[in-house]
């Protein structure tokens, strides 16, 4: 039933480092998630999770090895392909939030909108909507700065979902948080999975990897179940 | 994202950056004000000259004694000798098909009728000189032949059409032209005036149409106009003056085409040389040498103005890079956000290009404010070139400034676009 949403086979990344043969981050990856998922991928810093995420959410490219998405070798797509890919079909939630300060929670929601297109009101209705749905419309003309750091990773999550991705990448979501915060944001991450999102998640804590329903391990660029 | 989306980040970096926009406005702001003055100037002359060729006819020569004081500077012999009416005479003769040869005679006269007494320009004409510059509306009639061949004492007086508007700048203008009130306020038609030592019949009137409406006004040049004509061999024998009896001042001449020129400056030099011998100082002009020398400080100023404009603008230029380039370094991170959640390069660079332009446009729409302000006040207080400010000037200059604005964000945009997505994320 579930199907194959991702199927990266034998992925390596090496950084080029001067005077040395370079920095390998990745070696020989080979993993799949299925739609539906909940995967959550373990390992100390430095093991090379951040890495993997940025290229299963189309931000790098492997050194070697194939990346499929649904179905398709994007491995080897261009900047501007792979850009459309970021917009369409992946949402991204940061640990440091990554929103921008000088808009408000609501144009911070509508700006992958906008880059996809969505006609500003309509962008703008949606943006509400998301808002609503992470508790947080009455905060939406607020600045950024004005919002506590709970709230501003719910903004950065209803921006994940904008334009209604199929994957949703979370490099520690809850790393710059407290824990009542913590567990707000790892309730909701379960109730959209439960509505049938596909979540990666990067993180360090085993506590937290516990709640998905896969672990993976990363170990100095190797991986394992 | 959508022009009018990227219009307003632009807007909001903008307003979050006042200082430095403020100082990039200001810059490209100088540019666009010397650029406005500078078209105004040129259109002007463009204006003028075209004006001043239309008026005097697409061929037109002048043959003029040269400056004896210049003349013997420059070493010549300085003989004394005059153009005659007889070389007007025999240039008709031998070149029948030229469209116009008018002998002219110029003489400061005094004017006297009755209390009224006034030194006015009167101008020697023969019926020649009606063929080009003729503005004027008749009332009465013009001399004839006959007049010219039986020297008789008849001239015609030159009235000014006014304004139908007066410009304010105007109204501080105290100085009123004796004579101009003189004509306006008395019938002169039929009138006896006394012209030197002689009593003239006053046969015509011309009355020059409106100023805003004559070409003459704009065309600016020229000097002095005459306020009265007189036939041509009555002015030789009876008005005093430096010349002898037989001597005339210029010989205007319209071949009737601009390609004729040359070919005729040769040949009318020729004929004119052939009967004086080699004695004879004069000249033979061609008119659009003569505009273009007497444009020619109006040029000086204009290429001033305008190096100094392009230099505002190049500043300004600069200016908007160096913006852009710190906006970037300053906004890494944000670069890094856009790019993850879905802008392209191409998305970052139009963020950018957007932004730089924004900050052109606006400085030039500033710059346009300021500068249609001041070319106004120029024209209060008498400047006839500021007059000829066009709306079609403005937008050229926004334009100029907008594509400045454009031109020095292709380097930012483009080092902002090729900036590692990763790396802008991890920035701090």
């Amino acid at each position: 039933m579930l199907k194959k949403m991702i199927k990266c086979e034998n992925l390596t990344k090496i950084y080029p480092l001067k005077n040395s043969r370079g920095y390998p981050a990745l070696k020989n990856i080979n993993v799949d998630v299925k739609r539906g998922e909940f995967v959550s991928i373990c390992g100390p810093s430095g093991c090379g999770k951040s890495t993997l995420l940025n290229i299963l959410g189309f931000l790098d490219i492997p050194t070697k090895g194939q990346y499929y998405f649904k179905g398709k070798n994007v491995s080897g797509f261009t900047d501007a392909r792979r850009s459309l890919l970021r917009r369409r079909e992946v949402g991204f939630v940061f640990q440091s939030f990554n929103l921008l300060p000088r808009l408000s929670a609501l144009d911070n929601v509508k700006l992958p909108m906008l880059y996809n297109k969505t006609p500003n009101r309509e962008a703008g209705e949606k943006a509400i909507n998301l808002l609503r749905l992470f508790n947080l419309e009455k905060k939406a003309r607020n600045s950024i700065l004005e919002l506590s750091g709970g709230e501003r990773q719910r903004t950065a999550m209803a921006r994940a979902l904008a334009n209604s991705p199929d994957l949703l990448l979370a490099d520690e979501p809850t790393g710059n948080l407290d824990s009542v915060s913590s567990s707000e944001i790892m309730k909701e991450l379960k109730k959209l999975n439960q509505k049938g999102m596909t979540i990666i998640m990067v993180t360090h804590d085993v506590n937290l990897a516990s709640m998905t329903s896969r672990i993976l391990e990363m170990k100095d660029g190797w991986l394992r179940e | 994202m959508s022009i009018l989306n990227l219009i307003k980040t632009a807007f909001v970096e903008i307003r979050n950056n006042k200082m430095r926009s403020f100082l990039t406005f200001f810059s490209i702001s100088i540019g666009v004000i010397s650029i406005m003055y500078t078209l105004t100037l040129i259109y002007s002359m463009n204006y003028r000259t075209r004006k001043a060729i239309e008026i005097s006819g697409p061929g037109r020569l002048n043959v003029e004694l040269k400056n004896r004081w210049r003349a013997q500077q420059e070493g010549e012999e300085v003989v004394n000798d005059f153009l005659t009416l007889d070389d007007a005479k025999s240039v008709r003769r031998n070149f029948p098909e030229l469209y116009m040869v008018a002998p002219i005679i110029t003489k400061w006269v005094r004017l006297s009728d009755e209390m009224f007494e006034q030194f006015v320009w009167v101008m020697g004409v023969d019926l020649e000189w009606v063929k080009r510059g003729w503005i004027y509306k008749m009332k009465g009639r013009f001399i004839n032949q006959y007049d010219i061949d039986n020297y008789a004492r008849v001239c015609v007086l030159i009235e000014k059409g006014g304004w139908i508007k007066k410009p304010r700048w105007l109204k501080f203008w105290k100085w009123k032209d004796r004579f101009q009130e003189y004509v306006k306020h008395n019938d002169m038609l039929g009138k006896t005036i006394a012209l030197g030592n002689s009593l003239y019949k006053v046969v015509g009137v011309l009355k020059e149409p409106p100023a805003e409406k004559n070409p003459k006004t704009f065309i600016g040049f020229g000097g002095w106009e005459p306020n009265i004509i007189v036939p041509i061999t009555t002015a030789q024998r009876f008005l005093s003056g430096w010349s002898n009896s037989a001597g005339i001042e210029k010989i205007y001449i319209d071949t009737g085409s601009p390609r004729t020129i040359e070919k005729y400056k040769r040949m009318v030099k020729q004929t004119i040389k052939s009967r004086h011998g080699t004695k004879l100082l004069f000249d033979v002009k061609d008119y659009r040498e003569v505009i273009k020398s007497q444009l020619a400080d109006k040029q000086r100023d204009m290429i001033t103005v305008l190096i100094i404009g392009i230099i505002a603008i190049l500043a300004g230029g600069i200016g908007i890079m160096n913006v852009s380039l710190a906006t970037i370094y300053s906004r890494i991170k944000e670069i890094g956000v856009r790019r993850a959640v879905g802008a392209r390069q191409i998305d970052i660079m139009a963020q950018f290009m957007v932004e730089a332009m924004m900050l052109g446009f606006m400085g030039g729409i500033a710059g346009v404010i300021i500068g249609f302000l001041g070319i106004k006040y120029l024209a209060l207080k008498g400047n006839m070139d500021m007059l000829m400010l066009r709306w079609w000037m403005s937008v050229i200059a926004v334009l100029a400034a907008t594509l400045t604005g454009f031109a020095a964000s292709l380097y930012p945009a483009k080092v902002a676009a090729r900036l590692d997505p990763i790396e802008a994320l991890r920035y701090e």
